[in-house]
């Protein structure tokens, strides 16, 4: 039956198949269609840098235009992952460069990207277009200096949150002026400045730029000019907003925002000057997203910018809106979709904002849109979250940060199961889960029991014994990506559910009750995962089998074992023999 | 659906003997029966238990799991809500007080002043954290235990406060190249909040003010002050505004330890130092909260302090 079936037609047919998960599935359901796809398949998404290696991806895609790669776990975004963990993307960049000449794309997570790397892709292909680093590290301006020297053709410039090394603002001006294909560039995480006038130029000759994230170094009264020359934008992010009020720069400003018909998005505002926000006034009813995280001016201020954005999308802000600001977003946003308040003091126990649970109640009901949130916050109550999830029903992603570890209900003392527990079961789309606050075992029993259609689970200080840990592992058929940090989970539900492992992406656990003696076991018994046990202790190799490890990481991999490890992460189990690794 | 055993039965045993019937989640739940009796604990906020599993759990029967307890073992990654009295143990540390009368001012500007508080910007944290080969990023809650990695705010929104103070390179207060010279490593915001890099990192915009003999502390914002000066003008209006103009509580002489009263702060290395010492910006740089103290206290302290920073100047 297959015969008579083209390949050409299936081929045509797949390749309106774009989600990875639609291609994983498809390969799946017989040879032909397994070849089908490894052939033209040209867009890879690797969840584990170490999942995999590159001699097995190649030797499966042999046509790779674009490569998406995630190193560290989630958590080292709060430092709970010791540097020099791994994650380097060198081995990678060494092979891509060898099979794939015409890959166009690299995006990165996480990862360790190295000058040498950067300039490898700099030379390696010709054609290549797109450049997105994401919480990487490990390379400095001279590296990015070699992408804007080589890639003639390149259109995304995108470094998101990178540690950089930054030794000075030069890269910028090796852009060669025949190049003029600059779609998106986003340098905001960098802190030197960069030659203006380099920057204006690059500007002028990039008639397809549609995204501009500038560095806190550009100057307010610098805008102006910029922004003249790309009325097209359509996301924008400001450097250091705050100047001198000066009527003329004020009206020069707002007369270049309101040129600019396509603006949708905005971000930046470091250090705003309150009295300059109104010059966005005019685009405010256009915008779908707006940033202002670092926008650390009173409520008043950010309440009247958002009670323009009656468009808007997507919210990022501080804490410094209030419940207040919150309930005028409930009012006025009626189409936002996603939530985010930071707090502007993470590191006190106590502050002067007036952010509580009642802001996040207050959106919940008046935005039947909302489906994403992320909350800081000082007091939540089981109330509350009840109220949210019978507002949000359509919630997919539900990230509650109360800032002091196991707070109760503020208002009945007790922990917040039920609340979380009402999340998990009017939300039947969940897929992503943050808790906080005091928990015990039976909110994970609700977890195990509804949330059925979790993808990832972030616990913190919760729980009271392996039951919890038992009950998620045992009951989430979907879940991936499971981090858990300070919670009393040990051996027991650990071994008991390790064949569920092999289903998941990865398994974090810091701070927990996981002896080394079960890590071995596990590591032994199961070749499908690697279990990388994490302890930076000097007396490490005398720590009796029975006790707790610091951290272990667990993954599912094809790859084995991984030899680029440091000494202070050990790949459990892999030798029969010794328990550490032999690089 | 059912839970394989997995490798649960193959956990070794002491006695060698007894492995756990296989079955399902019905197993399970009476392996850990002992712990249920745990739920009670959970109308008390805390559950406080510090016995870790001292054996290998070895499933054997539902006898001798009832003497297992999991704690939480608070002692791993620190707690929370822990040692309130930590609070208090930090105002023994003023004994370290100085005067401006101990230094001449030719001191003032040294960055190896062993009282000020740079000498501490220069420490890299790892050497305070014990055996632990780097040092993690650590929040400190106001109860005055450290939590690494918590609260869940990635570098990029840890300090928006400070995000702000950031100027050009040229500009920053803390020297950079100086810093990292040795690691030829600058970043970004990053630089404030990574201790491993030894610069002064975390810095608190709000800082609490207490003064001897007013039971409420007020909340100062440094962020909103350029100087010494201003901080002053701004406390004496928070502390001295109701009370008859006296002489004695003029905003200027806060600062010159001729008043009744005299400013102190206490750095991030735990240190209570004189307001004044330093340059406005490496004050800001490593004030954790400030003090109004009665003078006459602060002057014993000061002699004392005197006792200590002679062994320091050698």
């Amino acid at each position: 039956m297959t015969s008579s079936f083209p390949e050409e037609v299936l081929e045509h047919v797949l390749s309106f198949l774009t989600s990875q998960t639609d291609r994983n599935a498809v390969s799946l359901v017989c040879k032909t269609w397994y070849e089908t796809d490894r052939w033209c398949r040209n867009r890879i998404f690797v969840g584990n840098c170490y999942a995999v290696n590159p001699r097995i991806l190649i030797r499966r895609f042999p046509d790779v235009k674009s490569i998406e790669l995630k190193g560290k776990p989630h958590f080292a975004d709060f430092n709970l992952v010791p540097e020099g963990w791994g994650g380097y993307v060198y081995p990678w960049v060494v092979e891509l460069a060898r099979a794939y000449p015409s890959l166009e794309e690299i995006r990165l997570k996480r990862m360790v990207v190295t000058d040498e790397s950067l300039e490898m892709v700099a030379k390696s292909f010709n054609n290549f277009k797109v450049l997105v680093l994401s919480s990487c590290e490990g390379f400095s301006t001279d590296g990015l200096a070699a992408i804007a020297a080589n890639c003639r053709n390149l259109r995304v410039l995108d470094l998101r949150e990178c540690e950089v090394e930054d030794l000075s603002g030069h890269w910028l001006s090796h852009f060669p002026d025949s190049f003029t294909s600059l779609e998106s560039l986003n340098m905001a995480c960098l802190v030197s400045e960069v030659s203006f006038s380099a920057l204006e130029r690059l500007v002028a000759r990039s008639p397809n730029l549609k995204t501009l994230k500038l560095n806190r170094t550009v100057p307010l009264e610098k805008l102006s000019t910029l922004l003249k020359r790309a009325p097209q934008l359509v996301d924008f992010g400001t450097g250091a907003y705050s100047a001198e009020f000066r009527p003329d720069v004020y009206s020069s400003l707002a007369g270049v925002f309101s040129a600019c018909k396509n603006l949708k998005s905005l971000s930046g505002f470091w250090d705003v000057t309150p009295a300059y926000l109104p010059v966005i006034n005019n685009v405010c009813s256009q915008l779908t997203s707006l940033n202002l995280s670092y926008a650390t001016t009173q409520s008043p201020d950010l309440t009247k910018i958002v009670s323009q954005c009656c468009n808007l999308q997507r919210l990022v802000v501080l804490d410094y809106i209030e419940d207040t600001g919150l309930n005028t977003v409930s009012l006025s946003c009626k189409d936002l979709r996603e939530l985010v308040v930071f707090p502007s003091d993470p590191f006190i126990g106590d502050v002067d904002v007036q952010l509580t649970e009642h802001g996040l109640v207050a959106v919940s009901e008046g935005c039947s849109k909302l489906h994403s949130i992320l909350y800081f916050c000082r007091q939540m109550s089981n109330s509350a979250l009840i109220q949210i999830s019978k507002n949000c029903p359509n919630l997919t992603c539900f990230r509650l940060c109360i800032i002091e570890p196991r707070a109760p209900d503020y208002q009945t003392l007790e922990p917040l199961d039920t609340g979380f527990g009402s999340i998990v079961q009017n939300c039947q789309h969940l897929t992503r889960l943050s808790m906080s606050g005091l928990l015990t075992d039976r909110v994970f029993e609700y977890i195990g029991t509804y949330a059925k259609n979790l993808d990832m689970l972030s616990i913190a200080f919760a729980g009271d014994s392996d039951l919890g840990l038992h009950y998620v592992l045992s009951g989430c058929d979907r879940l991936r990506k499971l981090e858990i940090r300070d919670c009393p989970f040990g051996d027991k539900a650990l071994l008991a559910n390790a064949s569920k492992l092999e289903r998941m992406r990865s398994l974090w656990m810091s701070s927990c009750l996981v002896s080394f003696g079960a890590c071995k076991l596990l590591g032994r018994k199961m070749p499908g995962l690697n279990v990388e046990v994490i302890d930076e202790r000097e007396n490490v190799n005398s720590i009796p089998e029975y006790a707790p490890v610091e951290k272990v990481y667990i993954y599912r991999t094809v790859s084995g074992q991984r030899f680029d490890a440091p000494d202070f992460v050990r790949i459990m189990g892999k030798d029969k023999d010794a328990v550490y690794n032999l690089s | 659906m059912d839970v394989t055993l997995g490798l649960l039965d193959q956990l070794p045993s002491s006695d060698g003997g007894g492995g756990v019937p296989s079955g399902g989640s019905t197993t399970m739940r009476s392996i850990l029966t002992g712990s249920k009796s745990k739920e009670d604990n959970n109308k008390n906020t805390m559950v406080v238990s510090t016995e870790v599993t001292s054996s290998y759990p070895a499933v054997v029967d539902d006898e001798s799991l009832d003497g297992l307890e999991l704690g939480l073992g608070l002692s791993i990654g620190g707690g929370g809500l822990k040692s309130k009295t930590a609070v208090t143990g930090g105002w023994s540390q003023y004994a370290r007080i100085l005067t401006a009368k101990d230094f001449p001012t030719t001191l003032v500007s040294e960055p190896n002043n062993s009282c000020s508080s740079s000498s501490s910007v220069n420490i890299p944290n790892s050497s305070a954290s014990g055996t632990k080969r780097t040092a993690t990023d650590s929040v400190s809650p106001p109860n005055g235990t450290s939590v690494v990695g918590w609260p869940p705010v990635s570098k990029a929104h840890r300090m928006p406060n400070l995000a702000n103070q950031m100027k050009s390179p040229t500009e920053n207060f803390i020297s950079k190249s100086e810093q990292n010279k040795s690691k030829n490593r600058t970043v970004g915001i990053k630089d404030y909040s990574d201790e491993r890099n030894g610069t002064a990192n975390k810095k608190y915009r709000s800082v609490k003010v207490n003064m001897d003999g007013t039971l409420i502390g007020r909340k100062v914002d440094l962020n909103a002050h350029t100087s010494y000066e201003m901080l002053a003008q701004t406390l004496h209006e928070m502390f001295f505004s109701k009370w008859p103009s006296k002489e004695a509580v003029k905003p200027s002489r806060l600062l010159d330890g001729t008043s009744e009263f005299v400013l102190t702060y206490e750095d991030k290395d735990g240190d209570w130092m004189l307001v004044g010492d330093v340059p406005w910006e490496m004050f800001i740089s490593s004030v954790k909260r400030l003090r109004i103290m009665k003078n006459s206290e602060s002057n014993e302290l000061a002699s004392r302090c005197e006792e200590n920073s002679e062994r320091y100047r050698d």
